[in-house]
């Protein structure tokens, strides 16, 4: 929060970006993967 | 149709006598709460000491702890209604003689003359032991009637989904308190509406909905949780 | 198809954050940027919301609709997100109120309410555990949860209005009349539709893994 006060605002949006992308990208490998299991079972 | 339903209220009815005549025989469930209640009542009243609370301390804290007696006899005392069907194995005989929401109905019954019983003892003990004069008994009657209710009532079905998992005891008041919870919380401030003289008891209607609400929910889920 | 919507699904989120921070003013009242927290804040408490929900509408369906255990599956994965999205909405509501009042903790009728629906959750678990026979522990998880369903209003509406709140006012007060700025409550509304997308997309996952994994030890039995 006082990185974002400090007039950082820019970082902060990025961090989160990052790191919700890293999430999706997580949650579309994991969905990827149960197919896979679902197909082969 | 009336010849059911008087069947119904018969077998009912005789849920409620045989566990009061059981209770009667070792009378564990009245002296666990009775225990209980005491031990707790003491220990409140001793705390507070001598001296004695303020009068605005007074009505801010002194419901709160008569609703936690309440509520934690309550936990001490209810659940065996139906823990001591699965341990004594009474409760395949039951499952083949009576009807669900009849059976229902009569531990239903039996738990709530025993709340019933539990704050007819506790509540004059309690007013006397921390000197607490209340404003509108009127409405503090009001208040145990209906949250004494939905105690019961809640108690009664909790008690039957635990009896049959294991580390029943204290798997009870994990499920029953936040089932409980907004009960205790409206009658904590309808009593301290009580002590303080407030004479409407403006949230009295939702009590009484929580208790229409929580007996509806035990007789529909009760049949699902007792017979596989 | 979806893979398509999945990734509507990020830019959707993308937007949410970019708009939570770049778009969004800042709330009057509210010291410097701590207000921001809000726009996780409230879409998190209301998948919380809408995962409690769920979880009683499956276990219904489960008890009076045939009790299939696709609907058991459901519900247990709706309590498990519920759970873990309702303690991230506690965390963050606890920090904005370290900001805001100095205290983390009020219990203002609305921090009262999701705490005990985080208790309903670890409750609805602890049951679960401690039931073997699979088609028991569904039975009575299932009831458990119907009866917190039955009472959830009280929990989130009759309680919050009878005590005294510290909580800022929400969105809609009693005259219906909109208090928050509209932009504020565009990306709130925004943020909340996109976390609710998620949470289905999670549980959908979850409840896919469940199955695999049950087909699988009854294959093994």
């Amino acid at each position: 929060m006082d990185s974002a006060v400090s007039g950082g605002i820019g970082w902060v949006v990025a961090v989160n970006l990052i790191i919700w992308t890293g999430i999706f990208l997580y949650l579309l490998r994991l969905n990827g993967r149960i197919r896979e299991m679902e197909k082969k079972s | 149709m009336w010849r059911d339903a008087s069947t119904w209220a018969a077998e009912a009815l005789a849920v409620f006598a045989k566990e009061w005549r059981c209770e009667f025989r070792t009378r564990y469930a009245l002296n666990t709460l009775a225990l209980f209640a005491f031990t707790t009542l003491v220990v409140v009243s001793v705390s507070l000491g001598p001296i004695g609370v303020s009068l605005s301390q007074g009505t801010a804290v002194l419901p709160v702890l008569l609703w936690v007696i309440l509520l934690f006899s309550a936990a001490a005392g209810l659940p065996r209604a139906f823990v001591q069907e699965e341990e004594t194995q009474t409760a395949i005989a039951l499952r083949l003689a009576a009807t669900p929401s009849a059976l229902f109905c009569g531990k239903l019954l039996y738990c709530l003359t025993l709340t019933a019983a539990l704050e007819l003892l506790v509540t004059p003990v309690y007013l006397a032991m921390t000197n607490l004069n209340v404003k509108s008994p009127g409405l503090l009657v009001a208040v145990l009637a209906a949250g004494g209710y939905g105690l019961a009532a809640g108690s009664t079905l909790v008690a039957a989904i635990i009896a049959q998992a294991r580390s029943k005891g204290t798997l009870f008041s994990v499920l029953a308190f936040p089932v409980l919870l907004p009960l205790i919380l409206i009658a904590v401030e309808l009593t301290r509406g009580a002590v303080a003289g407030d004479p409407g008891g403006v949230a009295l209607p939702q009590l009484l909905l929580y208790d229409a609400v929580v007996t509806i929910a035990g007789l529909m889920l009760f049949p699902a949780v007792w017979n596989p | 198809m979806k893979r398509a919507l999945a990734w509507l699904l990020w830019l959707w989120m993308a937007a949410v954050i970019a708009g939570a921070f770049l778009y969004a003013p800042l709330a009057k009242g509210f010291i410097g940027q701590s207000s921001r927290i809000l726009f996780f804040h409230v879409p998190m408490a209301w998948v919380s919301f809408v995962a409690f929900i769920a979880a009683g509408i499956w276990s219904a369906r489960f008890l009076f609709l045939g009790r299939r255990p696709e609907h058991d599956r459901a519900a247990a994965a709706a309590v498990e997100l519920g759970l873990l999205f309702g303690v991230l909405a506690t965390v963050t509501g606890a920090l904005w109120a370290r900001v805001m009042w100095g205290a983390y903790w009020n219990w203002d009728p609305r921090q009262t309410s999701i705490v005990v629906a985080l208790l309903f959750y670890g409750a609805y678990l602890a049951l679960r555990s401690s039931l073997e026979d699979r088609d028991q522990r569904a039975r009575l998880s299932a009831a458990y949860a119907v009866l917190g369903l039955a009472v959830a209003p009280f929990l989130f509406f009759v309680m919050p209005r009878i005590m005294f709140s510290l909580h800022p006012q929400s969105v809609i007060n009693a005259q219906g009349k909109v208090e928050m700025e509209s932009r504020m409550v565009q990306v709130l509304l925004a943020g909340s539709a996109g976390a609710t997308a998620l949470f289905f997309w999670i549980h959908n996952l979850q409840c896919r893994l469940t199955a695999l994994s049950d087909r699988k030890s009854a294959l093994e039995e």
